[in-house]
């Protein structure tokens, strides 16, 4: 059970008892909670989610309007993710204990340690208000994509490299890597062909398992950036009490994550063949 | 943007095809001129001003007062002027008043406006069914009679002096019939047609809503072409976005940014007190809080200034009357002097003497207390608390802080009187009508039954029948300097009965870029563009 009544938050401060009431009878939220309960989930079957005090009915197409601004957000980090967090990770293995590692180290910290609003402030105030590169809220065009999503990859990119490294050096010290350079394999084939898709399998599931992160991290990052998606919209939800479309959201995340779950069972059968008849 | 303007750059432009940029500029720079953005801290989520009215407060309101007129509109004053009713006449008994309409007046979708247009809006204003909310506003109004095309009465059940602060309120807004029955009871909230100086363009929920200038509105077309509300929650955000100048016009600043902003070159800062004094509401029903002179004391060992100062970096102001300065009605009253000596001297009156551990007792009994706080639901409510339990705990009293998260503080207050958890209890309550009648009547006027959940917010169970009747007195007599005066006195009573440890008010900060000129601030938090132009 959560505190607060949301017939009380509607009716706002000025509101009587009876016209409380009269709200309550209107939410149903007089009737039993068994009876309640069933409702809801006859409902959610027919695909109505109940009645959202913000939008005053159904709150699902309203959330689906917003979900693409929030999709486009989380495919653009994770992106960002394979594209600098991989080849970082490898480049710090196949040059283990050189310079490249270190740097790794020392950034991989830095952007573990550093929260991702206060990252996105600092983007606003550089990028934005100094130099007006970038539009510093909204979605006005692609450029606008910049800054949020730097924001909300910056820990995963971090964590997917020290993930990359650490399986790479585990993998490199295996003794299919030794009979592969020893049949002649040029290095760039044994790191590329062997090694990087054994090491890509615990990757990637660390990928899949971080979209929880990415998903919460939205919902700050979205509010940082006034950025139209969903996140934003959990937030007023929460205030407002407008459980509905709490449980709204928080369904349709639920689904997102084990979606992208299942899609990582897929990529496994795809990155290593050997799966496929186990 | 006009049509010679266009030429004019056009013709510039063939004259001399080397600097075809620099007109194409200009010509952007002239577009843009017409153009005011508004980043707002509230999302706008609904803009039917029945139904649940406009839903985040004051965001909507704040649209709304620039797509609908009203009978009766508030200066920045929050003095009555004339909208859509030219002239207006109370009757003696209060009972009702007799609006006589402008004429030539059509909503944004063609249809006229008249009498039957103000009916059919108050009706479905005061039908409980189809409006949920604001219901003290309504609530006392019994019918309209249309006596002409242009002559309206709005009967009200019993006197009622706040009609007028009732119609000029943002849920007085007045929507075309034509609209409503076009667009459903349901649709309405997305597709407003009100009769205000802008039209709706566009509206994206909890987003964006444009709003351009309509042609024959009656005042006059507005300074501005377009006006764009944009939905900005975080306050750093909406900050960055002035700077960058994305938008023009930025509310609730926090206080402490404040100093930041005030030193920006293109910035200008406006800040004005709000209608709401926070207070430490009384619960007068358990002693010793039952006694005025301890109620007193109270209000003695707060330092209110350093509240301002170190909680607001001073914007906020110490409160000296139960009325915040800039509500109708408001007296200034004696304020209570920050004295430990005093308190200490009024809590012994009462028999209170501090024990061996140096806390006060009354027949080896210490005085204890419960302060509820809100988290978050007033601005520095928190912080408020606890300065106030170091203050009472310096005169010798122990205060223990019960914190209550922001959704569930309404019912926390709102008990049966058996049910209260709380000796003292932060509290502000914003009269949105601007009446001090409103407020008065909300918080101090004897509930009809004390046992029971408080009538409207008098949860501290305070009850004097000479105030009780000298609000009944502001509320019907027909003489305005009477009823100024029935409400001073009784603002009067309130202070020294003190059910209220007594705060401060705080102020609101908007701020804009220079060059844009006519943005107001209204003490009922609202800012308002409808009159604001950008000037290059």
């Amino acid at each position: 059970m959560v505190p607060g009544d949301e017939a009380t938050l509607m009716a706002g401060a000025t509101a009587s008892q009876s016209d409380i009431d009269l709200l309550r009878t209107r939410l149903g939220l007089d009737r039993p909670m068994v009876e309640q309960y069933a409702t809801r989930l006859a409902g959610l079957a027919r695909g109505d989610f109940g009645y959202s005090s913000t939008f005053r009915g159904n709150p699902l197409p309203h959330v689906l309007a917003r979900l693409p601004a929030t999709l486009v957000l989380m495919a653009a980090a994770i992106t960002l993710t394979v594209l600098l967090g991989l080849p970082a990770g490898m480049v710090a293995a196949v040059r283990h204990n050189g310079w490249p590692d270190y740097l790794l180290s020392l950034l991989v910290v830095g952007l573990l340690a550093i929260p991702n609003f206060w990252l996105g402030l600092m983007l606003i105030v550089a990028l934005s208000v100094e130099r007006g590169w970038l539009p510093s809220f909204g979605f006005t065009g692609w450029a606008s994509l910049v800054m949020p999503t730097l924001a909300l990859a910056a820990r995963l990119v971090a964590l997917v490299a020290r993930m990359t490294r650490g399986v790479m050096l585990d993998e490199l010290a295996k003794d299919y890597v030794r009979t592969a350079r020893a049949k002649g394999l040029a290095a760039r084939a044994v790191v590329g062909r062997h090694v990087l898709r054994n090491a890509l399998i615990p990757t990637v599931t660390v990928i899949g398992l971080q979209t929880g992160y990415l998903l919460g991290g939205s919902v700050v990052v979205e509010r940082l950036f006034a950025w139209p998606g969903v996140g934003d919209l959990m937030i007023n939800a929460v205030g407002a009490r407008d459980y509905t479309l709490v449980q709204t959201i928080t369904i349709l995340f639920v689904a997102g994550f084990l979606l992208i779950n299942l899609l990582v069972d897929v990529l496994y059968v795809l990155i290593n063949p050997r799966l496929r008849r186990a | 943007m006009k049509r010679r303007t266009v030429l004019t750059l056009l013709s510039t432009a063939a004259t001399s095809p080397l600097t075809l940029g620099s007109p194409l500029r200009a010509l952007a720079q002239a577009t843009a001129a017409r153009t005011l953005t508004y980043g707002q801290s509230g999302a706008v989520n609904s803009l039917d001003p029945a139904q649940g009215a406009f839903t985040t407060y004051p965001a909507g309101y704040e649209v709304a007062y620039c797509l609908y007129d009203r009978l009766v509109d508030f200066d920045e004053n929050l003095k009555f002027v004339p909208q859509l009713a030219e002239a207006w006449e109370v009757a003696p008994d209060l009972k009702s008043i007799r609006f006589r309409l402008r004429k030539n007046v059509r909503f944004h979708d063609g249809t006229p406006f008249n009498a039957q247009a103000v009916k059919f809006n108050v009706e479905r204003l005061v039908d409980k069914a189809r409006n949920p909310t604001n219901r003290p506003l309504w609530d006392p109004v019994a019918g309209t009679d249309v006596v002409d095309e242009h002559t309206v009465v709005i009967r009200t059940k019993a006197p009622f002096s706040q009609l007028l602060n009732s119609l000029a309120h943002g849920s007085g807004s007045l929507v075309s019939p034509a609209a409503v029955e076009k667009h459903t009871e349901k649709g309405i909230a997305q597709n407003p047609v009100g009769a205000g100086p802008y039209r709706l363009e566009s509206f994206t929920p909890g987003q964006e809503v444009v709003l351009r200038a309509a042609d024959g509105y009656w005042g006059g077309k507005p300074a501005t072409d377009r006006l764009v509300f944009k939905y900005i929650l975080e306050a750093s955000t909406r900050i960055a976005a002035l700077r960058t100048g994305s938008v023009d016009v930025i509310d609730s600043v926090p206080v402490q940014l404040v100093a930041g902003l005030r030193k920006e070159a293109n910035i200008e800062v406006v800040v004005r007190p709000s209608l709401r004094p926070m207070g430490l509401a009384i619960n007068l029903s358990r002693p010793p809080y039952d006694d005025p002179r301890v109620r007193r004391a109270l209000n003695h060992a707060i330092p209110v200034d350093t509240i301002a100062e170190r909680v607001f970096f001073g914007f906020a102001k110490a409160s000296d009357a139960p009325l915040a300065f800039d509500t109708q009605g408001y007296q200034k009253q004696r304020p209570y002097e920050y004295s430990v000596a005093k308190a200490k001297a009024l809590l012994g009156e009462v028999g209170f003497q501090p024990g061996a551990s140096g806390q006060l007792e009354r027949d080896g009994k210490p005085l204890k207390m419960t302060l509820l706080a809100s988290d978050g639901l007033f601005p520095g409510d928190v912080s408020i608390a606890e300065i106030a339990q170091r203050a009472f705990q310096q005169i010798g009293i122990d205060v223990t802080i019960s914190k209550i998260e922001r959704g569930s503080y309404w019912d926390a207050l709102r008990q049966e009187r058996a049910a209260l958890a709380f000796d003292l209890a932060v509290f502000g309550f914003n009269p949105s009508n601007a009446s001090g009648l409103y407020h008065l009547e909300s918080l101090f006027k004897s509930n009809a039954d004390d046992a029971a959940r408080p009538t409207v917010w008098n949860m501290g169970r305070y009850r004097n029948p000479k105030v009780d009747e000298l609000l009944a007195q502001a509320n019907s007599n027909p003489d305005p300097a009477k009823q100024l005066a029935a409400m001073g006195e009784a603002q009067r009573i309130v202070w020294e009965d003190a059910p209220y440890v007594w705060l401060h008010v705080n102020q609101n900060v908007t701020a804009f870029r220079k060059g844009v000129k006519g943005v107001e601030l209204w003490p009922i938090v609202f800012t308002i563009p409808r009159r604001a132009r950008v000037e290059a």
